[in-house]
């Protein structure tokens, strides 16, 4: 609009603005991050993927109530009594985070292998250092720009089958203690955390989202492998060599040594404070019978402890290595 | 004063990069100039408040770069030597993120982003990817964002690197446009000091460290006496000792001379027109010798 | 020592370089265009990397292609930083000498010396990964140097060095110029590829644009006649007077008051006719001429 006379001055103003306080501004890189994230195809597709435990014992409950309902006589309903029985509902939701433990995996990588490698890579760092943007903001925006994706996509699944779960079990218990789901969420809480940290923290290692990715990923498998291993030793001492000849849980020379180290690998660390916040050892998946004795909870503090340190340190990594200044000689 | 530092040093572990630098920044448009390793990248980085320094201080734009650095870098625009960008965003989007970060709401961050680009001359490119430009469009989108959030001070790293003849004189009207119709104060750091002397009017030069030499260009490529350059079409050593009959002292190298005569500038020009009349040389070109700014600076850098 | 005829090369439908004829010979020439108009191609087909599509490049008589004969005449500095980080200066220049096909104490030495052409003597020890622009820059010259070769094309050379490092690489270049080799510089710094040769070959958009010597050339370009500017405390006064000689074509005064600005096709006759006007008490304070240099001949040449 032209201020005076009829020709407008479109050159260069400056700017006098209003301007949002210093608080506001790591947001500003976090919406950045849930942008890109939300636009990824990839994102949604691993959200339902990560359902499926959800989405199998949804399918079956439904076919088997229907079936029984449909079957002649008693026998029917008795076999869905039974089945029903032996479903210890808070169990279902740690058996589907204990089951998508791998594609949080992928989604974590997905969402933070590159989001400070490809910073350093491209050097927006000195872009965003240089504005009015401190270390703090730039790390709590990175953060969050992983976490809320991440939390978001963990939620999805529960939230539904929960909702599910609700309207049409009732009767068979299903709200009887609902406080189990709140505790799922601050689960699901310091899960997406502990997976944020990591991947925020080993990408700022590198300047290549790849490797990165690469290395987080390889640490989780090493320590997957790790417990697997812990896994066949606990099958041992309850079924195999051990078990079945002395009756009753063996006295393999592992036993006391498994229940301690079976949660030391990420995924175990999250399945093990999922036990213990939920307070249950776990039960059957599927709602089938199994001789096995599950795993029993790690104590609550201890696990709460090593998580919340994984999260410290994943920050503190990530902290040291933000720079604005590269030194040259 | 756009910024004064006293004293200021800087080291990294045991290497001092800024040792007790003190300079006076006036307003208008600075060069600054010094060889590779002499510490401009340390000085630009200390002025924006990254790095605390060891001893010393100063204020930038009334502002203390210890403590205030934030502050700092709300008022200042910098425009990085590197290529910096994030990818997968377009100019608009990059030029916008850049505004919010300098803590402008979105929706006038977006139409300052439109503003801006214009400005600085990327027309429907600007819904393009960054990653597809060429490296002239890249400068000016550096420029945009550091001009983004209206700064005061314009700190510009190497400006004309990369870029083919054409998009030197843009980005040098560009700069100079901004400095003297616009009011914003510029730092120029560079290497190529024609494109400085078109742009600047004052200099600092930094070596090892320290300010070796500051002051306004005009002033510093002054020489005593004010002697006269010549240049003619072809040698003429009669012409030469013509004028060394008449008191001048003359330095010859091929075609150009070094004159210097009593006598103000009118009386100077009409004895050696005079005198080229009557030698039959023939004086294709005339002015006041100066310093080079190379000249300058090489001076700088040795003492 | 190089031809060109005819030569065309293109990459799928964008053109590199177009029905390019020249030849070059010893000294320094520049080869200047704007970016993307194909001195890269150029120097690529020059090195014998690439195949030209249609027409000859002849390098010292042999065609460069794929050829290891061209290839020991040849020294090639890249614009690219495609270094082993990991090595030390000194250790890739001696690589580069031991993959030239030198002995191993022959390419120490060779490296050494071409190390210290360049001025990296004292640098040469540390790692490349903590080099700076300017001191890649020189290993590039240096590795491109050692097998004494009778070419040495060099892309960008003086990006990223201070003012002295440009002025002894110009100098080193001059003094390998002196020595009867062919030095192919390209570079979007004028002001200093004037410094270094007057022998100019500009491209543009895949097509030569001209070639010669820049004051030939600017004689040659009609369309601009020669400003030459007057600084004078006097301007209409002087105007008056040189509107009046009929090789003037225009005269323009300066804002500011102190000069004026005049066109001619025939400098030669203007600048004799003018110690004349100042005996008739007009005041000549200054006298230049604006075009007369690399920047506003290469303007002119690429304009539209």
């Amino acid at each position: 609009m032209p201020e005076s006379g009829l020709i407008a001055d479109l050159s260069y103003r400056g700017y006098d603005g209003p301007l949002l306080p210093p608080t506001h501004r790591w947001w500003v890189i976090a919406r950045m991050g849930v942008r890109q994230a939300f636009r990824k195809r990839a994102y949604w597709v691993v959200t339902a993927l990560s359902a499926w435990y959800y989405l199998v014992m949804m399918a079956v409950l439904f076919f088997f109530e229907r079936a029984a309902q449909s079957a002649p006589g008693a026998r029917g309903e008795a076999g869905f009594e039974a089945f029903i029985g032996r479903i210890v509902w808070k169990d279902q939701f740690l058996h589907g985070f204990g089951f998508a433990q791998l594609l949080y995996l992928i989604a974590a990588l997905m969402l933070g292998a590159g989001a400070i490698a490809n910073d350093n890579r491209s050097k927006a760092l000195l872009v965003i250092l240089s504005k009015p943007c401190d270390k703090r903001d730039y790390l709590a925006g990175k953060w969050m720009g992983v976490f809320l994706p991440l939390l978001t996509m963990m939620l999805i699944p529960p939230l539904v089958f929960f909702v599910y779960g609700a309207l049409s079990y009732r009767d068979y218990g299903f709200l009887d203690n609902p406080w189990f789901f709140p505790k799922f969420l601050i689960v699901l809480v310091l899960g997406a955390a502990v997976h944020t940290s990591l991947v925020i923290g080993i990408s700022s290692l590198f300047d290549q989202g790849r490797l990165a990715g690469a290395s987080y990923a390889g640490i989780y498998f090493l320590t997957n492998f790790f417990t697997q291993l812990m896994v066949f030793a606990w099958l041992d001492s309850q079924v195999f060599l051990w078990g079945g000849a002395r009756g009753g849980a063996g006295q393999s020379p592992f036993a006391e040594y498994v229940d301690r180290l079976y949660y030391v690998s990420i995924d175990g660390l999250l399945i093990g404070l999922c036990k213990a916040i939920l307070g249950t050892d776990g039960s059957p998946q599927f709602g089938m019978p199994s001789p096995i004795r599950p795993v029993p909870a790690p104590p609550l503090l201890a696990t709460l402890l090593v998580a919340l340190a994984l999260c410290a340190a994943g920050v503190a990594v990530a902290w040291s290595r933000i720079r604005a200044v590269e030194v040259v000689r | 004063m756009v910024a004064s530092l006293q004293n200021l040093t800087v080291r990294y572990g045991s290497f001092t990069a800024l040792d007790s630098l003190s300079a006076e920044i006036p307003e208008g448009c600075v060069g600054l100039l010094g060889p590779n390793g002499a510490g401009k990248t340390t000085l630009i980085k200390t002025m924006l408040g990254f790095l605390t320094p060891a001893g010393g201080g100063g204020l930038v734009l009334g502002l203390d770069i210890r403590t205030q650095g934030r502050e700092i870098r709300q008022k200042v625009g910098l425009m990085p030597e590197q290529d910096c960008h994030i990818p997968g965003l377009n100019a608009v989007q990059f030029v916008a993120f850049a505004g919010e970060l300098a803590g402008m709401p979105s929706e006038l961050a977006l139409r300052r982003a439109h503003e801006v680009l214009e400005y600085c001359g990327l027309g429907e490119a600007r819904y393009r990817n960054v990653e597809t430009y060429s490296t002239g469009m890249k400068q000016r989108i550096k420029l945009a964002q550091a001009l983004v959030h209206g700064p005061s001070l314009l700190l510009l790293d190497e400006p004309t690197n990369g870029l083919d003849p054409r998009g030197r004189e843009e980005m040098l009207d560009l700069i100079r446009s901004v400095s003297h119709g616009k009011g914003v104060n510029v730092i120029v750091s560079s290497h190529l000091l024609p494109d400085v002397e078109r742009v600047c009017d004052h200099v600092v030069v930094v070596s090892r460290g320290k300010v070796t030499e500051q002051g306004a260009i005009a002033r510093l490529k002054v020489i005593e006496g004010r002697p006269i350059d010549i240049e003619l079409k072809e040698e003429s050593p009669e012409f030469v000792r013509a004028l060394r009959d008449l008191g001048a002292t003359v330095e010859a190298t091929g075609l150009v001379l070094r004159v210097r005569l009593e006598g103000s500038a009118e009386q100077v020009s009409a004895t050696i027109f005079r005198t080229a009349r009557q030698t039959g040389a023939q004086v294709r070109g005339l002015a006041v010798a100066q310093r080079s700014l190379e000249g300058v600076f090489e001076e700088a850098v040795r003492a | 020592m190089i031809k060109l005829q005819s030569v065309s090369h293109w990459y799928g439908q964008v053109i590199g370089v177009n029905d390019v004829t020249c030849t070059i010979g010893p000294g320094v020439t520049a080869l200047l265009g704007m970016n993307g108009a194909g001195k890269t191609t150029m120097m690529r087909l020059i090195t014998g990397q690439i195949r030209a599509n249609t027409g000859s490049v002849r390098v010292l008589g042999h065609d460069p292609f794929a050829n290891p004969e061209v290839y020991r005449l040849l020294g090639y500095c890249p614009d690219v930083d495609a270094f082993y980080e990991t090595m030390t200066g000194r250790e890739f220049v001696t690589l580069m000498a031991r993959l030239a096909g030198f002995s191993a104490p022959e390419a120490k030495r060779r490296a050494d010396e071409a190390i210290d052409r360049v001025g990296m003597a004292d640098r040469a020890d540390r790692r490349l990964a903590g080099y700076s622009k300017g001191m890649r820059q020189r290993i590039k010259l240096a590795q491109a140097m050692i097998h004494d070769p009778r070419i040495i094309l060099l892309d960008e050379p003086l990006n990223g060095l201070d003012p002295g490092g440009r002025r002894e690489f110009i100098l080193l270049l001059r003094h390998l110029a002196d020595e009867g080799k062919l030095i192919l510089v390209s570079s979007h710094i004028l002001f200093e590829v004037e410094q270094m040769t007057r022998s100019i070959l500009l491209l543009h958009r895949g097509r030569l644009r001209a070639t010669g010597d820049l004051r030939v050339i600017r004689e040659l370009i009609d369309r601009h006649p020669h400003r030459i500017r007057i600084e004078t405390p006097h301007p209409r006064a002087l105007a008056a007077r040189l509107v009046e000689w009929p090789f003037v074509l225009s005269v323009s005064l300066e804002a500011g008051g102190e000069a004026l600005e005049i066109q001619t096709r025939e400098p030669d006759r203007f600048y004799g006719s003018l110690p004349e006007l100042v005996e008739q008490g007009l005041v000549i304070l200054g006298l230049s001429s604006p075009d007369n240099n690399l920047e506003s001949v290469f303007r002119y040449l690429v304009e539209a």
